[in-house]
């Protein structure tokens, strides 16, 4: 626990000395920001595009709040997810290659409190970015297009945000699997890219599927009648989490050498 | 008292095996010298000591006032060959780091981190990050790390190989003073580094234990008489060792340019058949020593067989 706790403000330290605690925020800030704006000035936009034949007359349903927040979600789901992977895609396996593993695991410590550290470290920046561009997508939509119930919001929000750990935990996974962190980048998202287009595809049969979580929250947010039974989804993605997480610290304790370079 | 014991300890990679069976063990207080040229598997048995690697075979056990100790990691302290560190964090914070994750406690690893930074001279860059020290500060920072917790045995794989000579002599200067505390092991392919600071030696050559002992003992019983003939040049050299190799009197003829060291039974009776040799090849002798081979001879002779 207390190597835990050291290891712990090591990650955090390190964040935010890589401006991750900075960036990665801002990015879904942004995000969060850009589609109820972009929503709301649609028309503008279009106006002003000036390659329409004159007399164009252009008639949009304005979408209804919880629809702009869920295609905020959408945002997330893709450069969000991209941008997480990319940012933490080192976090184990960069430090197997640079070496250093071998000073630290020279030492006394435990694999689990290691990994788990890890793991927390990773969850607390992905909670803290996505509070932040959720948080600026509701005050815009509530701000340009119409009032959001809070309650739906926290339900979708947490949805997601376990659709996200689920993410982050794949990443612990790959990164302590593989040796370098372009391969960890793009097998995690290989990987999650599949899952949620198979899910699509085969929503009958996958209608358990973590990624269905996104689905969820969306429905959630647009009130639409949801086509899977909730239950079954968050018990799957919990497990899945722990088995994501349990394998990473397995994988690091039962390799052969654990510097990449030995 | 035996410390470290490591029995029959062996490594194969895919194709290659890297150590075979090698058995020795460290006594306490002792200073080590894992002695061997480039790839002869000295960085291997050191990764298998220390926990990085997983031997294929074989036994390695820590002893703690006579008794055998579960986890050898809390007696253990490492520095590698090239230690890398986090770059982002600055020297004190990063034996800091080390010292509690070694299982000191925060204030006990800040009194100790002051107390090893001056140590190894590097309390004025403690403030810097360490993505701007220089391979000798980086080395000495890796002595401090691997020395705040007190650890039973420190292990050094190739301490002062990267270092300029004033590095290097600062480190071994380092490892004068702890060797008082701590038992040492630690690699080289230097035979000089090794004579200087060591009790005791190991020679590996492809992954088998050559020689070892205590340094006295291998000087004296490896040591044999010897004699040193430097000629003109190197085709006379090539003559008389052609005259010579064969002669009763001579083990081992080793040439390089115009000098021949020629390992021989009995000095006198080699000298005068070497002279009556020069003679009638009518090879000038510009220099001849006699005198007894050295750690260095022994070193080359097993290292080129």
């Amino acid at each position: 626990m207390r190597q835990f706790g050291l290891f712990y403000r090591k990650e955090m330290l390190e964040m935010a000395r890589s401006y991750k605690w900075i960036w990665v925020p801002m990015v879904f800030l942004l995000l969060g920001v850009m589609q109820p704006v972009t929503t709301y000035y649609m028309p503008e936009i279009l106006k002003h595009a000036g390659n329409m034949p004159a007399g164009t007359i252009i008639t949009m349903p304005t979408p209804t709040a919880g629809e702009v927040l869920a295609q905020t979600l959408n945002q997330f789901g893709t450069i969000g997810v991209l941008v997480l992977v990319l940012s933490m895609m080192g976090i184990v396996s960069g430090e197997r290659q640079s070496g250093v593993t071998s000073l630290i695991f020279t030492k006394p410590v435990s694999f689990i409190a290691y990994m788990t550290a890890k793991w927390a470290s990773m969850l607390t920046l992905t909670a803290a970015a996505f509070a932040c561009g959720y948080a600026g997508a509701c005050y815009y939509t509530i701000q340009l297009i119409g009032s959001l119930d809070v309650g739906t919001v926290i339900q979708a929000g947490l949805m997601y945000m376990l659709w996200f750990v689920f993410v982050i935990s794949v990443l612990l996974l790959i990164s302590a699997w593989l040796p370098n962190s372009a391969g960890v980048a793009f097998t995690t998202m290989a990987f999650i890219m599949l899952l949620s287009f198979g899910t699509s595809l085969l929503s009958r049969y996958l209608s358990w599927s973590p990624s269905r979580l996104s689905t969820i929250a969306s429905e959630i947010l647009t009130k639409v009648e949801t086509l899977s039974s909730v239950g079954p989804v968050l018990w799957i993605s919990l497990c899945s989490i722990l088995i994501c997480v349990m394998l990473a610290v397995y994988r690091m304790q039962s390799q052969e050498s654990i510097s990449a370079k030995a | 008292m035996t410390l470290l014991k490591v029995d029959q300890l062996s490594k194969q990679f895919k194709q290659h095996q890297a150590v075979k069976k090698i058995s020795f063990s460290i006594d306490e207080g002792r200073c080590v010298a894992l002695l061997g040229p480039n790839g002869a598997g000295k960085t291997t048995t050191i990764h298998m000591l220390t926990g990085l690697l997983r031997p294929t075979s074989g036994d390695i056990q820590l002893y703690l006032q006579g008794k055998q100790v579960a986890d050898r990691r809390p007696h253990l302290g490492y520095l590698p060959q090239m230690p890398v560190f986090y770059s982002w964090m600055t020297g004190r914070e990063f034996v800091q780091y080390a010292g509690q994750l070694a299982g000191l406690s925060r204030q006990e690893a800040e009194r100790r981190t002051e107390e090893w930074l001056e140590i190894v001279g590097i309390q004025d860059a403690a403030k810097r990050r360490i993505g701007g020290y220089s391979g000798g500060m980086k080395q000495r920072l890796g002595l401090a790390q691997a020395l705040i917790h007190r650890p039973k045995l420190l292990i050094l794989d190739e301490p002062v190989s990267a270092l300029d000579p004033i590095g290097r002599r600062d480190v071994l200067r380092i490892l004068e003073q702890i060797r008082q505390e701590t038992t040492i092991l630690f690699s080289t392919h230097i035979l000089h580094d090794a004579e200087e600071i060591c009790d005791d030696i190991i020679l590996i050559e492809q992954g088998e234990i050559a020689v070892q002992g205590s340094l006295e003992h291998i000087r004296q019983s490896h040591s044999e008489p010897m004699i040193m003939i430097e000629t003109l040049n190197e085709a006379q050299a090539k003559a008389l060792e052609i005259a010579i190799r064969n002669k009763p009197y001579v083990h081992h003829v080793a040439s390089e340019h115009q000098t021949l060291r020629v390992t021989v039974s009995q000095l006198e009776e080699a000298e005068r058949g070497i002279m009556t040799e020069a003679v009638q090849h009518q090879i000038f002798i510009r220099k001849l020593e006699a005198g007894h081979s050295t750690l260095e001879d022994l070193f080359m002779k097993v290292v080129r067989a």
